[in-house]
């Protein structure tokens, strides 16, 4: 084998890879939130049957369920402008995160809802709280926590994923990689580096996330 | 006037008719047991006084309370109806005392520090003033069920329904459960109960009911229904369970 590889090149850009490196964890970051959001919100009313929205849940989660990322993202960036509405390549990669997080998340965190004894929401009917307190109160963190190492693993898929964004402009981490390797051609050294850098990216979000699932639902773990 | 009134009620499971009219009524301070073979119903009528149950006709009423066939808004009843459970059911997620707090806060809207100090009376007054930090996975089964007891009678109700209570627990700790309700029994308080526990039953109950294939066959006060039973169905049960 005659190629000399050559790492410190890539020193002159660590820079850009910084920045790239912050701006994938801030399009994950963004992404989860509301992500979560909406799946805690498309959960519930799909385990719950709260019409109209249950319908619109089930429609939602298998149109993004059964079409590709990229493609959902393209339809957002290169689609929504189409129909009179400006949106830039930041926005288009929230939105994308968000829609695609939502979807499965949805049926993840069902998945915990209906786990959920039925005895402990008769008792806390019995005790005369709504259906919204029961929900927020009783039902949520118990479900959450059930599935929360499936969160985990989603959302690191997500940012996986987030590096698709790089096709629309967005300047994260694969797009900063995809810069660097036009620029010095060194695609093996390049791409060994930012890998590696995903994966160590994969293993904190997922370590942190677990922590934090463990500190911010209530109670213990059970 | 009677606390709890139940008229002509009627209820269906599919096909299967479970309750055939039932009428019975509860004063105030009244202990009620109600008995008969799995099947006749009693657990059915005791959850349909808090509208666990829907039902098809009749009427409930707990003081003043009117729950009718098929009405959706049953929260003003259910203050007034406390529930203890087979199975404890208590929130996993929340230490006794929040438990215990939860609906006083939510429900009742009071002030936390008042939640607080009303979940720490409960807890004291079943046994438990120390486990107010503890989660129910900590608490052994009678404990949990005290706890259940508490978080009941946080809310103040004016009755208290409990579907076989001591169903689930060993056998050495259904004495602690019992102590609990024949002390609540004891002061005032209003009971429907649905037992296994005969002898309790007998000791503790002004009234005993028996049920037999969705209807009241027999009621009337303990000692008489034990020593003296009316029907061939009721001495049969009786038989049945010594």
């Amino acid at each position: 084998m005659t190629y000399a590889f050559d790492f410190a090149s890539l020193l002159e850009y660590r820079d850009i890879l910084l920045a790239g490196t912050l701006r994938t964890l801030a399009l994950t970051a963004i992404g989860t939130f509301f992500g979560l959001a909406l799946g805690v919100l498309g959960a519930a009313s799909r385990a719950w049957q709260l019409a109209p929205w249950n319908r619109v849940f089930a429609v939602y989660v298998e149109l993004i369920r059964n079409t590709p990322f990229l493609v959902q993202l393209f339809f957002i960036f290169f689609g929504l402008p189409s129909l009179g509405v400006s949106i830039n390549e930041w926005q288009a990669s929230i939105l994308a995160m968000v829609i695609n997080l939502g979807a499965y998340s949805t049926e993840i965190i069902r998945a915990g809802i209906e786990a959920t004894p039925r005895g402990q929401i008769e008792a806390a009917e019995s005790l005369a709280m709504t259906r919204r307190q029961i929900f927020l109160r009783v039902v949520l963190a118990p479900a959450l926590r059930k599935v929360w190492p499936a969160i985990c693993s989603q959302v690191v898929i997500v940012m996986l994923g987030s590096s698709v964004c790089s096709q629309i402009a967005a300047e994260e981490l694969t797009f900063a990689a995809n810069f660097i390797q036009s620029r010095n051609f060194r695609a093996f050294e390049t791409y060994f580096v930012v890998t590696g850098m995903y994966f160590l990216l994969a293993l904190a979000i997922r370590q942190l996330m677990l922590r934090a699932g463990d500190r911010l639902i209530g109670g213990r773990r059970t | 006037m009677a606390l709890v009134r139940i008229d002509g009620l009627h209820k269906h499971f599919g096909s299967n008719h479970v309750l055939k009219g039932i009428n019975l009524k509860v004063e105030r301070g009244e202990v009620v047991a109600l008995i008969g073979r799995s099947g006749s119903g009693k657990s059915t009528l005791l959850r349909s006084i808090n509208g666990l149950e829907r039902f098809e006709d009749g009427l409930i009423e707990v003081d003043g309370e009117r729950l009718h066939a098929g009405q959706t808004n049953l929260r003003d009843l259910r203050q007034k109806v406390g529930m203890v459970f087979q199975q404890f059911n208590l929130f996993p997620h929340l230490s006794a005392g929040q438990n215990v707090m939860l609906a006083p806060e939510v429900v009742k809207k009071l002030p936390k520090a008042e939640c607080e100090s009303i979940a720490r009376a409960m807890l004291a007054k079943v046994g438990l003033a120390e486990k107010f930090d503890a989660y129910p996975d900590q608490l052994s089964g009678g404990q949990q069920q005290r706890v259940a007891i508490a978080r009941a009678l946080a809310m103040q109700p004016q009755v208290l329904l409990c579907d076989e209570i001591t169903s689930a627990l060993d056998p050495e700790l259904v004495s602690e459960v019992l102590a609990v309700v024949k002390t609540l029994a004891a002061e005032g308080m209003t009971l429907v109960m649905v037992t296994h526990e005969m002898r309790f039953a007998r000791e503790v109950g002004d009234t005993l009911v028996f049920m037999h294939e969705g209807r009241i066959h027999e009621s009337g006060a303990p000692d008489t229904l034990f020593t003296r039973p009316r029907t061939p169905e009721l001495a049969n049960f009786i038989g049945s369970i010594h």
